[in-house]
């Protein structure tokens, strides 16, 4: 494994932990909303911080499913097919998520601009709503560059004979 | 092109990559995708991209699945499932076949904290194989009777699947909860007749337990009761209408983690990998759902249900023979894939055809295909096809449930564990039969809650 490669997976594991870690913030909110709601003090906006929170942090968690192969797959009808053919499959999806990522970037990057032209906010904290796209974007980059080690070592699995 | 012929088309190439392994929610966003701009042109898609994902991904309902998910994750790995089970065996222990039952009412109450199947009997098995071998417990009894335990963790609210397919299906998540309760309490008390009945068929294979010193008989109640609390504050805050289903999943997470770092059980390391669990598990949800989302646009654009029900319709088919039909495709189905994407896969075409069947979305229950009304058989159907995909955790050529079991149980031939599950999957069989016979199983609870 080269020094890229290896920063690469590195930055994908700990931006899904960043996304675990904003989880758990949304976790706490929540709870000392609710505990504040029984003193009559809830935590304003908690309803769209948890929107916002849970979409960059589920957002956040999609390269490392790509790199940790967590994409579930019907994997019965091929169970005898050679390593070989199986490598071809894994080849095509994962080239399936390189192009997939390179269009939602694209699409999301002008909902982006959309938004923040038009200047939408949320309803009570009045967030700009183009800034979550930002993390957002940056997952989509983590994505494209997952699916280009997946489609490396599919690659390279389905040329060399497969032990 | 016929747009009913495109949209068959569709149907069949997504079986198709489905089965060269793509990854299922790559399947159904790629056939989605390109079917709608083959209708409408690149531009409607391009468009809708721009924020269809976000939109789907900050849907308020939904922040309740990574959240359950987590709480799930530390669950398994604070301890919850060991004190479960020990107070489970100082109630039913001492009966034949006592440990085993144990092993069914511990899972029906991990379940209450954990929405998945395969954590539930994972975490059980760990705790409950050794005391079984123990016991001297047959093979086919012991791993059989932890397998089927684990269906159990997807009926028990709060699931996740059932999250799932009230979302999808635009159902009420808490009438969703209400809905499986009795089903999952029946079931429960259907497994333990049928340990009790097996027992008494085959002698030897589920022995008395010892008997239980009173101390430890009061200690291990006592053990159970933040179990209690937890589930009473997350159930009880939703059904009694205190907070939403989201902020009870967080104070669910909360409690657990709290639990789990009090008693030490629960360390950092357990953290790091529920993060992990819940990134792999949360991820590829929601991918699926942005698939589901997008087959949803273009199976609604073609107009494939409504031509299906019309269809079917004009055979002279019942609407209960369709429904018979389409819970053994689900069980067919499910014996081949994972339960989460199976629902996520089929329902989206299937329970738009039932609604036209039934008279479409506002038919109210006089005059209706089932019987019913909408809105009530949204609640039954979704029970019923939540019970017969779970089927296929226990059954070949996938019961995953019985994979996990028997990866743990090394000595026991997994053609034993297989053994161990049919009678669970017999009555499983007649329970299906009887929520459909009897709708009102699942229908009391909903209707009593709204009045």
């Amino acid at each position: 494994m080269n020094f890229v490669e290896k920063c690469i997976r590195s930055l994908v594991t700990w931006w899904a932990f960043a996304g675990g870690v904003l989880l758990f913030l949304v976790v706490f909110l929540n709870t000392f909303s609710v505990a504040g709601g029984i003193v009559g003090n809830p935590i304003p906006g908690d309803f769209e911080l948890t929107e916002m929170g849970v979409a960059i942090a589920v957002f956040a968690f999609l390269p490392y499913c790509q790199l940790t192969n967590a994409n579930v797959t019907a994997d019965i009808f091929t169970s005898k097919a050679s390593p070989r053919l199986i490598a071809v499959f894994g080849l095509a999806s994962s080239l399936i998520a390189l192009l997939f990522s390179i269009l939602l970037f694209w699409c999301m990057y002008q909902g982006m601009v959309d938004r923040y032209n038009y200047q939408y906010t949320s309803a009570i904290l009045l967030i700009p709503m183009w800034i979550p796209y930002v993390p957002v974007l940056f997952s989509w980059i983590l994505l494209f560059l997952a699916a280009i080690i997946s489609v490396k070592d599919f690659y390279l699995n389905s040329t060399f004979r497969a032990a | 092109m016929d747009p009913i012929f495109l949209g068959l088309i569709g149907l069949g190439v997504l079986f198709l990559l489905i089965i060269l392994r793509m990854p299922i929610a790559y399947s159904m966003i790629l056939v989605g995708g390109l079917g709608i701009t083959l209708i409408n042109g690149p531009g409607l898609v391009l468009n809708q991209l721009k924020t269809l994902a976000y939109f789907q991904f900050s849907i308020y309902s939904l922040t309740v699945v990574p959240m359950f998910v987590l709480m799930g994750c530390l669950a398994s790995r604070s301890g919850l499932s060991a004190a479960l089970f020990r107070a489970a065996n100082a109630w039913l222990g001492w009966l034949k076949g006592g440990t085993a039952m144990a092993v069914i009412a511990a899972c029906a109450g991990f379940g209450a904290v954990c929405g998945s199947s395969l954590a539930t009997a994972s975490t059980m098995g760990r705790v409950a194989l050794p005391e079984l071998k123990k016991y001297r417990y047959s093979g086919a009894l012991a791993t059989g009777s932890v397998a089927a335990g684990g269906v159990l963790g997807i009926l028990i609210p709060p699931s996740v699947v059932l999250i799932i397919y009230a979302v999808v299906v635009e159902a009420n998540i808490v009438s969703m909860f209400l809905a499986s309760i009795i089903p999952g309490l029946m079931a429960t008390l259907l497994f333990i007749l049928t340990i009790a009945a097996y027992v008494i068929v085959v002698p030897e294979s589920g022995p008395r337990g010892s008997k239980i010193q009173r101390e430890e008989f009061i200690a291990a109640t006592k053990g159970v009761f933040p179990v209690l609390l937890i589930f009473g504050l997350v159930l009880g805050g939703i059904f009694f209408g205190f907070y939403n289903p989201t902020p009870a999943a967080a104070i669910g997470v909360f409690l657990v983690l709290g639990h789990g770092l009090i008693t030490t059980r629960l360390n950092w390391n357990g953290i790091i990998e529920s993060i992990k669990e819940t990134a792999g598990t949360s991820g590829m949800i929601y991918l699926i759902l942005l698939g589901a989302e997008l087959m949803k646009i273009f199976l609604s654009r073609v107009g494939l249900p409504q031509e299906t029900a019309s269809w079917l319709l004009d055979a002279g088919i019942s609407p209960t023979l369709v429904l018979i039909l389409v819970l053994i495709g689900l069980i067919i189905l499910g014996c081949l894939m994972d339960s989460l994407s199976m629902i996520l896969l089929v329902i989206p075409f299937l329970w738009p055809v039932l609604s036209e069947i039934n008279g479409g979305i506002y038919q109210v229950a006089e005059g209706s295909g089932f019987g019913m009304s909408t809105d009530d058989l949204k609640i039954w159907f979704g029970i019923l096809a939540l019970i017969v995909v779970e089927l296929g955790l226990i059954t070949p050529p996938v019961g995953l449930n019985v994979f996990v079991i028997s990866s743990m149980a090394k000595d026991v031939p997994m053609i034993e564990t297989f053994k161990g599950v049919i009678p669970f999957f017999c009555v499983e069989i007649l329970r299906v039969g009887l929520i459909l016979a009897f709708p009102i199983i699942t229908l009391w609870l909903p209707a009593i809650s709204s009045g």
